[in-house]
């Protein structure tokens, strides 16, 4: 983390004389229902090809539609705990909601509903548009009708990288010349591949690992979301796993920041993309998951976090169709084979 | 009448060229979108006047816009004139006459002085010290921003970051008090100081304070900057807090002992440690000849002139060191 502390604006409205002030009503805000009207076009896309993910019947986030059939993109994380996951497309909710595949590096999910005639997303040709261009998003919704919000591309398409730094998420005790695991930070990709309290780390890609420092030098250049092989000795065995690399930030709850204080709500998994496009659409991290659309309504990209209250990212549309052709064929497995 | 006006138009602009036939001439020669005169955009059109609007000021809002770097953090900026003034907040300035780093979009450093400030409203100044031509913007002098006209920010949200480079947001004058904009265009940490353009790309106001709610952030109209100009110009304090307070004189500390020499000068007989001296590398033995220029001949007469100085003021102090001559410039500490 940077050590330097930013300049904070003040943050509350200090007592200033107002006389002869003037207020905008606010229906005629960037968000008021009279300026969004004219997003009525996006909005309609919107109502059929976006999901709403719901726990119970509070609305947890949103998803793309990418199949006539009933397959949903979703932010992965958003999912997790999540009790009585329905979903509803348009005007209908499906209770029947099967998680196929994830991938955690993007945070995505594949989920899958049973329908028919849905209308998936029409693709944009790219996402290297205009800073200043327009773009379209999910807002609140009502149970039968899906809201737009408007803002437009307001950063260069890059890499944000794990806050932190990429780790194994265990808390390791020095024994003499061992490295033993005396914590295992729930959700990390170590508890996940099976890894236990007492178990010794031995190599770690191929890398005798006798110290800390040789954990951190292995895992430096790598990304959250990428794995890397373990061998490790559990009593008198040995074992390997391939285990997952999470960010720290989000393994341990990194301390709130002043920004992440007066930004309200936030996405908990808001780094580690290998890439994003950045819009300034104002919402809360709830509206994470859905498309990002263009004037002309086609998909340029997927709501993937709410970083702050200033600054919101999407998985650019080059990025996101490879990752749903990546998510199906793994559903689908491998072709069956000729004879 | 209306046919001067159209002389005066660029035949470009003919997009907007009947709705401009029925405007008053006062309009045309700003060249103010018609957008801006509707309740809400009503149609396609009207969002893409908007955009093109916006894309076409952006490049040089962009250019303009710097990230401040002090001892204390970062904020934002934006240079004015191709010799590098730059207008920014009172409360990242925080005082004058005091050495800053401006940072440019494509990563170029440069040094900078703060100038006057007025701490009632939160406007500022200060100036690139180095030599060059820098990109600048123009100041909307006529006050001619009106409640619900489509507005731009810039700043560098959270810091300087060369790879997402500063952040731009849309929005709407949402209220106009006499010495306050109010926009939605949503503000953060990092982005105090930074500016607010029309779309036209004028520069109308610089970003101050952000409230709670995410429609709350306010910034300080240009008319606070032109009616302090002078005065901020010559490197004054202006007014009492609270964006900025006042330096206290003879709140400021050395950290070093001193005997008087016959021949003049000072010699330092202790330096305190993790002093500001020491920091700035005074050493026991050190002769201190001159205080920002004055010649030094007793400790009494040193102490009446940082009496008239405040902590966070520059000294700089020649010396004598092993029969060498020195300069050192460093900040006097808080008492």
């Amino acid at each position: 983390m940077n050590a330097k502390r930013l300049i904070f604006i003040i943050a509350c409205v200090l007592a200033l004389p107002l006389h002869g002030q003037q207020n905008l009503e606010s229906a005629y805000r960037t968000t008021g229902p009279a300026v969004t009207a004219v997003f009525e076009p996006q909005r309609a896309v919107l109502q059929t090809s976006s999901a709403v993910i719901l726990g119970g019947r509070k609305e947890m986030s949103y998803g793309i539609v990418i199949s006539a059939d009933g397959h949903i993109l979703t932010k992965a994380s958003e999912l997790e705990g999540l009790d009585k996951i329905s979903v509803t497309v348009d005007r209908t909710n499906y209770k029947d909601v099967r998680i196929l595949a994830t991938d955690p590096q993007w945070d995505v999910a594949l989920i899958k509903i049973d329908a028919t005639d849905l209308l998936p997303v029409v693709y944009a040709a790219t996402s290297e548009v205009p800073h200043g261009t327009w773009v379209v998003a999910n807002g609140a919704t009502s149970r039968t009708t899906r809201r737009a919000l408007a803002g437009i591309v307001s950063a260069k398409v890059r890499e944000i990288p794990a806050a932190g730094g990429a780790a194994l998420g265990v808390v390791l005790n020095v024994k003499g010349k061992l490295l033993e695991i005396e914590e295992i930070a729930d959700g990390s990709g170590a508890q996940q591949a099976g890894l236990e309290k007492g178990d010794v780390i031995l190599t770690i890609e191929g890398t005798e690992i006798k110290k800390i420092e040789d954990i951190a030098e292995v895992l430096k250049d790598r990304k959250a979301g990428s794995t890397v092989k373990v061998t490790y000795r559990r009593g008198k065995r040995e074992f390997t796993a391939e285990v997952r690399l999470t960010s720290k930030g989000e393994l341990f709850n990194d301390t709130m920041n002043r920004n992440d204080m007066m930004s309200g709500d936030y996405s908990k998994r808001r780094s580690g993309f290998p890439r994003v496009m950045q819009h300034d659409i104002l919402g809360s991290s709830r509206v994470t998951g859905g498309p990002l659309l263009d004037l002309e309504g086609r998909c340029i990209g997927m709501n993937i976090a709410r970083a702050n209250r200033a600054e919101s990212f999407a998985i650019p549309v080059e990025d996101l169709k490879a990752l749903a052709e990546r998510l199906m064929k793994q559903v689908a497995g491998p072709p069956p084979e000729t004879e | 009448m209306w046919l001067a006006c159209r002389f005066l138009y660029d035949m470009k602009r003919r997009l907007i060229f009947l709705f401009l036939a029925l405007m008053p001439c006062a309009f045309v020669a700003e060249g103010r979108p018609y957008v801006n005169d509707k309740k809400a955009p009503e149609d396609r059109k009207d969002i893409e006047v908007i955009q093109s609007a916006l894309q076409s000021a952006l490049p040089q809002a962009r250019a303009a816009t710097v990230c401040i770097e002090l001892k204390e953090g970062s904020g934002s900026g934006v240079i004015v004139s191709a010799d590098g003034l730059v207008l920014t907040a009172a409360h990242v300035s925080i005082g004058v006459n005091k050495k800053v780093i401006v940072i440019l979009e494509d990563g170029t450093r440069h040094d900078a002085r703060t100038l006057g400030l007025v701490a009632g409203s939160d406007a500022a100044m200060l100036r690139i010290t180095d030599e060059g031509e820098f990109p600048f913007v123009e100041i909307d002098r006529e006050n001619s921003a009106r409640l619900g006209d489509w507005v731009f920010s810039l700043g560098h949200s959270g810091g300087f970051d060369k790879e997402r480079g500063s952040v731009v947001r849309l929005g709407r004058l949402v209220r106009i008090a006499n010495n306050t904009l109010q926009s939605d265009c949503i503000l953060i940490g990092g982005d105090s100081g930074g500016p607010l353009f029309d779309l036209t790309g004028k520069l109308v106001g610089i970003h101050s304070r952000v409230g709670q709610q995410l429609q709350v952030n306010m910034h300080v109209p240009m008319s606070e900057f032109l009616g302090n100009w002078d005065g901020m110009m010559n490197g004054e304090f202006i007014g009492e807090g609270p964006f900025a307070e006042k330096p206290v004189k003879g709140s400021g500390f050395l950290g070093l002992a001193t005997d008087a020499r016959k021949e003049g000068g000072l010699r330092v007989t202790k330096v305190g440690n993790k002093s500001p001296a020491q920091q700035a590398g005074v050493k026991e033995g050190d002769v201190l000849l001159t205080l920002n220029g004055t010649p030094l001949e007793t400790r009494a007469q040193m102490q009446e002139l940082l009496k008239e100085m405040a902590a966070g003021d520059e000294v700089t102090f020649e010396l004598e060191r092993k029969g060498k001559r020195e300069t050192l410039t460093f900040e006097l500490g808080e008492r």
